[in-house]
């Protein structure tokens, strides 16, 4: 029996155990990861003049929606157990399909989104079916169809991109605002919010977690796993999709080639935001915090004028460190 | 390499002494001041049911625990191992029950693991280490082949590779923790077969086991546990089965007498024998069972006796929905339950206390509330928002019910004891009353005092009207709580006996080694 009291451990309420807004802030340790927020942003501000400014935070914030929207359907991935790599192909893949629907079936917004989001839907449920029914593990599955989704947004236009014409499409994904907020914004708050709802608040949130604690006896109370975990795969692809909306609307384009390796920022930001890659743990406000981290790392060491090849080892570096210091 | 060199005499001191030895954990005498000796070259069954304080004995030899009284002497010098790798060095090895070998390598691979034969440059050296394996295999006449994939080989082989690397390095004494659990008669003819050639050789061998016929084909000696004392050593060729029954179980037990069971409830006024069957399995066969035939009725307490491994648990697994149902009818209330799973047999009334709490009752690192609620989350929602009132409501009057000892609803349960766990996946089926609450092993691992209050949670469950299906290990326990109590073997029901003819503990005992296929030794 491991009855090892462990006073400081018992002491941090559990994620979601009562989802009070004391609990929401609350994740493994989560007081170092809004520390190592703030030291950033005071570092930052300090080196230079441009940082500090709301200008600049727009900015930010539109530079991490793709990630930030993401991120929130990984959440749900990783707190079942499982992982998504095949996000930033999903995101191409949806957008090409978008920009196309649009092109030839109906120059309409809501054709656009539909296809798009449904697009997006599809490969998590490719995603999530394979996994769950076939007993494949995610990162293998996911990982074919990373290379395979990529491979048919790049065949279908032959490699090229597509132009959008939608000026509703536009406003209301990519440059609309409302009281000075731009849309990318407030789709990233929107999805949130509703991530925060559903994680913490539903059923259907209840059993993730479950599903990731402990598979065997969340199985054993009735707990259908194999739909829970489809069910979060299929979120994340259709929040791929809505990313892959936003993305398209802001360059009046859908390429089939954008955002590579995105998939290990997504996934970065949920380990650093507090989610246990064991499963069971995690919460929807601290995958935004370390996808904001993130995005302000980015913005800052281009401010401070980091040559690009640096950036890249300085952020690994940094998102090591502080997944290193937010976890026991 | 390993040298076996020359053995105590089998007339001179004793390989082993254990002399009033004692071991306390907390408030529970695990040992009170037990006896053994284990002479060179014998096989020494060790006997007693579950919490007897064999497998505490078997720890403090193999220095995971150290006693408190007492003295342990190997070849008269005494010993205390305050770590395992101590008692290693001092010739003691011990395989346990779950092998500890990597499956992907050879026996070669898994006997030198970890100090294989190198070049100077750190190459392994694969001719030699095959060699070196092979040499030891033949010294120890165990017949294994050294390429061969552990993962490839049956079970009893790989019970003898296990057995071959406990001995790697200069083994005085080997412990066995019931080692043919899982075995075919074939195989354990030929696992006893090595273990004779171990013992041949010197090595003087402690036998633990639950199943008496092996003892009788295996050892020399037999020494009996029981409540953390001594019941009696025998000589296995001037005892009988009977002899060793009355040893375990022992033969004052105050659940055994008849005017005892006479305190319990009265079986006239109790729903039990009147009641008609809630579940009815007709011929039930699957992976696991073979047409078993059950009758569970409203307001009974059902037990099901059983070795390890005879399909008690899958039978209940089988119900719940957990294993697909070949061929025969399982129903309940008349409606079948083929092709249902766990969601639907809990939307049925049916419950399951599963036998392992840590691996398949409970989510350790989520609070007692998350826990308790978790099969019934329909229940405390609308329209899929977790409704927080009727959840928290639900698991406070629970914890209450139950006297679950905790600061609050909120706690971990990974920082409860053992008694409180189980009583929380009690808990998880508590309200609504289930139709069928299945008991797998419900008081494992859990203290006297949390024992009591479960045996009142299940006389409660079946006094409200649900039948209760139980399996248990403990005899005493089925005596004391079961209306009536089946007998499985090899997936199948063998028999089913009324309370006025369950008697004694130690008669449960005997019919359940007599219904064994290969029995031979009945007294």
């Amino acid at each position: 029996m491991t009855e090892t009291q462990n006073p400081a451990k018992a002491a941090i309420a559990q994620p979601g155990g009562r989802p009070a807004l004391l609990t929401l802030l609350q994740g493994e340790r989560p007081y170092m990861l809004y520390l190592a927020f703030a030291v950033m942003l005071v570092v930052f501000s300090l080196a230079s003049p441009w940082f500090l400014s709301i200008d600049n935070f727009l900015n930010i914030g539109r530079q991490t929606t793709l990630v930030s929207i993401i991120a929130v359907g990984m959440t749900f991935v990783i707190i079942s157990r499982q992982i998504d790599l095949s996000v930033a192909s999903t995101l191409a893949l949806s957008g090409m399909s978008a920009s196309l629907a649009m092109a030839f079936v109906a120059n309409s917004w809501v054709v656009g989104a539909l296809a798009g989001l449904g697009t997006g839907a599809l490969i998590g449920l490719i995603n999530g079916l394979l996994t769950t029914r076939l007993e494949i593990p995610s990162f293998l599955v996911t990982l074919g169809t990373l290379s395979g989704a990529r491979g048919l947004a790049l065949m279908v236009t032959n490699t090229k991109p597509v132009i959008i014409t939608n000026e509703t499409y536009f406003a209301i994904f990519g440059e609309g605002s409302v009281l000075g907020i731009p849309a990318p914004i407030l789709w990233t708050l929107g999805v949130t919010v509703a991530g925060i709802l559903l994680l913490h608040y539903s059923v259907y949130g209840r059993r993730v977690y479950a599903a990731g604690g402990n598979p065997t006896a969340a199985l054993y109370s009735g707990v259908r796993i194999k739909q829970v975990t489809t069910l979060a795969f299929v979120l994340t692809g259709t929040l791929a999709g809505l990313a892959s909306l936003i993305l398209s609307a802001r360059s009046h384009a859908a390429r089939p080639d954008v955002v590579q390796g995105m998939e290990l920022d997504v996934i970065a930001s949920v380990i650093l935001g507090g989610c246990s890659l064991f499963g069971g743990r995690g919460f929807v406000l601290g995958t935004l915090l370390g996808s904001l981290i993130i995005g302000t790392l980015n913005n800052g060491l281009v401010l401070l004028g980091v040559s690009s090849s640096l950036q890249l080892v300085v952020k690994g570096a940094i998102i090591v460190a502080a997944v290193a210091f937010t976890r026991r | 390499m390993i040298e076996q060199g020359s053995i105590a005499p089998l007339s001179g001191i004793p390989l082993l002494r254990v002399e009033s030895v004692s071991k306390r954990f907390g408030g529970v005498n695990a040992l009170r001041g037990v006896r053994l000796d284990i002479r060179a070259g014998e096989v020494h069954a060790l006997l007693g049911e579950n919490g007897a304080g064999k497998s505490t004995l078997i720890k403090i030899l193999s220095g995971v625990h150290v006693h408190d009284g007492g003295t342990i002497e190997i070849d008269g010098r005494p010993v205390s191992f305050s770590s395992p790798l101590q008692s290693r060095d001092a010739g003691v090895a011990v395989v346990y029950q779950d092998l500890s070998l990597v499956e992907s390598l050879s026996v070669a691979d898994n006997l030198l693991l970890g100090r294989e034969p190198r070049t100077r440059f750190g190459f392994l050296k694969r001719r030699q280490l095959v060699a070196q394996a092979e040499a030891f295999l033949k010294s120890q006449n165990i017949p294994l082949d050294a390429r061969a994939m552990v993962g490839s080989l049956p079970f009893a082989y790989r019970q003898m590779t296990e057995i071959a690397k406990a001995l790697m390095g200069d083994v005085r004494l080997l412990i066995l923790d019931e080692p043919t659990s899982a075995l075919t008669d074939d195989e354990e003819k030929i696992l006893f077969e090595a273990i004779r050639a171990v013992a041949a050789r010197g090595v003087g061998v402690i036998y633990v086991t639950h199943r008496l016929n092996e003892v009788f084909r295996i050892s020399n000696r037999v020494t009996v546990f029981r409540d953390g004392q001594n019941a009696g050593t025998f000589v296995t060729a001037q005892t009988n089965m009977r002899q060793l029954v009355g040893a375990i179980v022992g033969p004052d037990h105050a659940v055994l007498k008849s005017d005892a069971v006479a305190t319990q409830p009265d079986p006239t006024s109790s729903a039990a024998s009147a009641g008609k069957p809630v579940l009815e399995l007709k011929a039930v066969s699957n992976d696991r069972l073979d047409a078993a035939t059950l009758e569970l009725r409203g307001g009974e307490i059902h037990g099901l006796a059983g070795l390890i491994g005879s399909g008690r648990t899958e039978i209940l697994q089988t119900i719940f929905g957990l294993r697909p149902i070949r061929s025969g009818e399982a129903s309940l209330d008349g409606v079948s339950l083929r092709d249902i799973d766990p969601a639907e047999a809990i939307a049925q009334g049916i419950a399951l206390v599963p036998e392992d709490r840590h691996l398949q009752g409970l989510v350790l690192d989520h609070s007692i509330e998350r826990n308790l609620t978790l099969p019934r989350l329909p229940d405390f929602s609308r329209l899929g928002w977790l409704q927080r009132g009727p959840a928290s409501e639900q698991a406070k009057t629970a914890m209450r019910r139950l006297a679950v000892k905790a600061p609050g609803a909120s706690t971990l349960v990974r920082n409860l004891s053992g008694g409180n766990q189980q009583k929380v996946v009690f808990g998880k089926w508590n309200e609504p009353r289930p139709r069928v609450l299945l008991l797998d092993e419900p008081t494992v691992g859990v203290d006297v005092g949390a024992r009591e209050e479960i045996y009142g949670v299940i006389r409660a469950a079946a006094a409200a009207g649900s039948g209760v299906l139980l399996v248990s290990s403990d005899l005493s326990e089925l005596i004391q709580l079961c209306d009536r109590v089946s007998i499985v073997v090899d997936g199948r029901i063998t028999r089913t006996i009324e309370r006025q003819d369950l008697g004694s503990a130690e008669g449960l005992h005997h019919l359940i080694q007599i219904s064994q296929p290969s029995e031979e030794h009945a007294a």
